[in-house]
């Protein structure tokens, strides 16, 4: 097998964010300041040292920028100066980039103006959806002088119809996210010898506790806890609000002022997100820890576009509980054209790809360590083994 | 010695390798050069070290004859134990303004006889062996010292008067005071050395935390046969370590710590420590973990090949956390990048920081030159005129523009010394314009002709301005006096190895290490025989 060196890579990862990999003299450092690195996965210098020559199948080929949950100790304590934890992370990036077969990934990351022109195309379509059709939206409440009067979504927002809208858009996302999954997969298992069913079976609750846990990211040395609760409490909260307004909208949308205890659930959603965000933004500002020095368009507006969903989620309770008919129908399109696109173009192309990326990844390492025999590692030269 | 000149040719600030081979080559041009000294002794870090590299030559061997000639030499002037506090541009030359910190000894009277030393019943922790040795509070510098003149600390002295009691010369004078004294030179040689980067500055290597962790000149002195303690032991508990680690880049090249360059000698001296090692201790292992081997000088190579022939491990692995485990030993974690990157816990009983060298002397208010980036001074013509500072008749020798090793530090303050020759001979003609006077020579300490007061009158005054025996210093005190006592009442049965001691006396292990040297040192405790890896310790019989 011939090895391709693309020399043209360092250059690459310059475009995703991986601007000082050039300066890395690969001592290994980082590799033993990590608290993740394991004898399975062992990174970020080898990672960067695929970088460096140019390894393009290599960097396809690893999982290991998404082992690191970047507490930055490896950046802390570099000898150069290299940052090696930001260099992951633009790893993680590149990599979205290059399992996403539409290239919307690739064109918003190194072009990041072009993330925000889709999204606006998107909340445009949303906005269209609305004004468009003659049977919906502004158009239908037109035909109901009544519902202008006092608060009735039926005739603006049927929920069958809506609902109908939800489980399409799931599905193209689903469809994208685990075609890009599947490429992903290939690219990390194609080289590997063929492993029986059972392990790949058996270690789908690898996969199933990690997307649902996170739990890897404890075990970082550096204000772990502290991340990882607030990252749990994110993920629960969109989960929460996903599953509400994609599977159980015929409760969660209320035709009136009247109130349906899936509120309950809603309420702590948005709760968490908007704490959740406005901490996380705080954060990114300060700079103080290592994982929120490096801030580009996509990471705020990650942050930025859950924080007005929310926003504009509870504008739209107010109103129509207080039963302003205009305003809460105005509130319910511009939730739509903040949500929408937030979840059409981030999920399968943009930062939000990971949640499905990183329990796969787990997955796969997990997979493959059912593979391989574990050999006796070579001494160095030490009498006194630990 | 004991007097000053107001006017010298040439004025070299600091009396290491470097400052003294400067000093000499001025002088053999026929000028008159004013060497300044801050420590008590000159010869600066080489005379401390133990071998130099890639001779194996002994170093203060080799050092002490340049010291002896320093100070014998008609046309050069020591003064030892004085600060510059300014230089000042003059147009031609420049004026110095000198503080000459007190001895508290006549150096003049002083004949190096120790029996003030020995007299003094207060045990210190020694500069000269980076506070692994012993000193007391009156004391010779060190056993090559020059000038072998002793030095009071006020900070330990108990003000009994036991040095002055015995002192042969009546020459303990504790009435000396700071004092200021300003002289003319034409030039100056600026060698003002080294000192080693913080040992806690890399926390992940325990922050100074753990004493089986050790600075490589602190190594040097105790693989020195006049080291603190005559063989390699650790400081823990005298164990004869049979796993040492060397940590290079412990405190260079690395821009964590603002310390981006390389030190330049830190390969050197860790394959050179590490080969004495094996010599002394042919079954014990050394592992040098290593991000490159600079061996870029004269004969070095074939050094570094040495090494490796006489089996030192080395690693390429950058250490990147250093945890202590039991029995005090150390865990270094590291990629083992030349097994594929595999990751490793690796366990030693001695480790040995490769720190990095940083600028000796914070001089910012003194020299009116500028500093480059890296804090070593600017050298403007780097390429062409190494030994140029940024001030015209100021010239720049060792490792004041950076690190360097012996060999380079000599031949470029040879080099500076020739500059500045070049530069004394422009500006004779003014020089000599701007001087009508002829040079006067004044004592030193001032005395105006005024007589010594007996030393129990100057003693009561003294102990009088430096406020007595404080709280804290009697706490002091009474711990050595203690400590001592403990030690020896217990080896009055018999004898101890290091752990043993430590098992029946209420002190940490190092602490014991600590007082058994001293003991050793001046003369209670002696080596007496060995059990496994302790060397085991017993009292002298006290002859009277």
């Amino acid at each position: 097998m011939s090895i391709r060196v693309d020399p043209r890579v360092t250059h690459e990862l310059a475009q995703y964010g991986g601007d000082t990999v050039t300066k890395c003299f690969n001592c290994g450092n980082c590799t033993a300041a990590c608290s993740l690195t394991t004898q399975d996965s062992v990174f970020p210098r080898r990672y960067i040292r695929y970088i460096q020559m140019g390894l393009r199948g290599k960097m396809l080929g690893s999982l290991d920028p998404w082992m690191c949950y970047y507490c930055g100790d490896c950046s802390e304590t570099c000898p150069r100066d290299a940052q090696p934890g930001n260099t992951m992370m633009a790893g993680r990036r590149w990599l979205i980039s290059m399992y996403d077969w539409t290239g919307l990934s690739r064109l918003m990351y190194k072009w990041p103006a072009w993330e925000v022109v889709l999204l606006l195309v998107v909340a445009a379509g949303v906005l269209a959806l609305f004004t468009l059709p003659a049977d919906f939206g502004f158009r239908l409440l037109a035909a109901h002088p009544e519902a202008r009067e006092s608060v009735n979504l039926s005739y603006f927002a049927p929920k069958d119809v809506v609902h109908l809208g939800d489980m399409t858009m799931a599905l193209v996302l689903a469809l994208l996210l685990l075609s890009n999954a599947a490429r992903m997969t290939w690219y990390v298992m194609r080289r590997r010898p063929s492993l029986p069913l059972s392990a790949w079976l058996v270690e789908l609750r690898t996969f199933v506790f990690h997307g649902l846990t996170q739990s890897r990211w404890r075990e970082c040395k550096t204000d772990s806890t502290k991340h990882w609760l607030r990252h749990v409490a994110l993920v629960t909260a969109y989960g929460t609000m996903f599953v509400l307004v994609v599977v159980f909208l015929q409760w969660f949308q209320v035709e009136n002022t009247s109130f349906h205890w899936t509120s309950l659930l809603g309420y702590y959603a948005t709760l968490v997100l908007l704490a959740a965000t406005l901490w996380i933004a705080r954060d990114r500002l300060m700079k103080r820890d290592q994982i929120h020095r490096h801030s580009d368009l996509a990471d705020w507006l990650f942050v930025g576009l859950l924080f007005l969903t929310s926003l504009s989620g509870i504008m739209l309770h107010l109103a129509r509980l207080l039963d302003l008919a205009m305003p809460t129908y105005i509130m319910y399109v511009v939730h739509l054209m903040i949500a929408v696109p937030m979840l059409v173009v981030e999920v399968p192309f943009g930062k939000w790809a990971h949640l499905l990326y990183r329990p796969l990844a787990m997955y796969l390492t997990a997979v493959q360590a059912r593979a391989h025999v574990p050999q006796a590692a070579p001494g160095v030269a030490t009498p006194l083994p630990v | 010695m004991a007097e000053i000149k107001d006017r010298y040719d040439g004025l070299v600030i600091g009396g290491g390798i470097a400052g003294m081979q400067a000093a000499l080559d001025l002088a053999g041009q026929g000028f008159q050069v004013l060497l300044v000294e801050r420590q008590p002794s000159i010869g600066g870090i080489m005379v401390g070290l133990n071998k130099v590299f890639p001779t194996l030559d002994c170093s203060s061997c080799i050092c002490t004859p340049r010291m002896a000639e320093v100070a014998h030499h008609e046309r050069i002037h020591l003064v030892t134990y004085t600060d510059v506090l300014k230089v000042e541009p003059t147009n031609p030359g420049f004026r110095v303004r000198l503080l000459k910190k007190p001895r508290y000894v006549v150096e003049s009277e002083c004949i190096g006889c120790s029996l003030c030393e020995l007299a003094c019943d207060t045990m210190v922790a020694h500069e000269f062996d980076y506070q692994l040795g012993a000193r007391r509070a009156i004391y010779i510098p060190h056993a090559n010292a020059i000038p072998q003149v002793a030095v009071l600390d006020p900070d330990h002295c108990t003000f009994d008067g036991a040095c002055a009691r015995v002192c042969p010369k009546d020459c303990i004078d504790f009435s000396q005071m700071p004092e200021e004294v300003t002289v003319d030179v034409g030039t100056v040689i600026v060698s003002s050395g080294l000192q080693i980067t913080p040992m806690g500055a890399k926390k992940e290597y325990g922050g100074n935390a753990y004493v089986n962790v050790m600075n490589p000149l602190a190594m040097e002195r105790v693989q020195s046969s006049n080291g603190p303690y005559g063989h390699v032991l650790r400081p823990f508990d005298g164990k004869v370590p049979r796993s040492i680690a060397y940590v290079q880049c412990a405190g260079s090249r690395d821009a964590s710590i603002g310390v981006p360059y390389c030190s330049r000698v830190c390969c050197m001296y860790a394959l050179k420590q590490a080969i004495m090692i094996r010599h002394e201790l042919h079954d014990t292992e050394v592992t040098i973990y290593y991000m490159d081997i600079r061996a870029f000088g004269k004969g070095y190579e074939q050094f570094y090949r040495r090494a490796l022939a006489e089996g030192i491990n080395v690693v390429k692995a950058k250490v990147a956390r250093i945890t202590e485990v039991d029995d005090h030993d150390l865990s270094l974690r590291v990629e083992l990048i030349d097994e594929g990157g595999r990751l490793a816990e690796i366990r030693h009983d001695l480790v040995v920081l490769s720190q990095g060298v940083i600028p000796g002397w914070n001089s910012a208010d003194v020299l009116p030159i500028t500093e480059a980036r890296d804090h070593f001074f600017e050298v403007p013509e780097l390429a062409t005129k190494p030994a140029r500072s940024t001030v015209e008749g100021i010239f720049l020798a060792g490792v004041s523009t950076g690190p360097k090793d012996i060999p380079d530090a000599i031949v470029e303050a040879g080099a500076a010394a020739m500059e500045a020759a070049m530069y004394l001979d422009r500006t004779k003609e003014a020089r000599e314009r701007a001087s009508v006077a002829a040079s006067l020579t004044r004592e030193l300490p001032h005395t105006n002709g005024a007589k010594r007061l007996p030393w129990k009158e100057s003693l009561r005054v003294f102990r009088e301005r430096m406020g007595g025996v404080t709280d804290e210093k009697k706490i002091y005190l009474k711990n050595d006096k203690d400590a001592r006592k403990a030690v020896r009442e217990t080896l009055r049965s018999g004898s101890r190895t290091i752990p043993e001691l430590t098992h029946e006396l209420d002190m940490p292990g190092e602490s014991v290490m600590w007082y058994v040297m001293a003991l050793k040192r001046y003369g209670e405790v002696v080596e007496a025989g060995r059990s496994g890896d302790y060397l085991r310790y017993a009292l002298k019989e006290v002859e009277r």
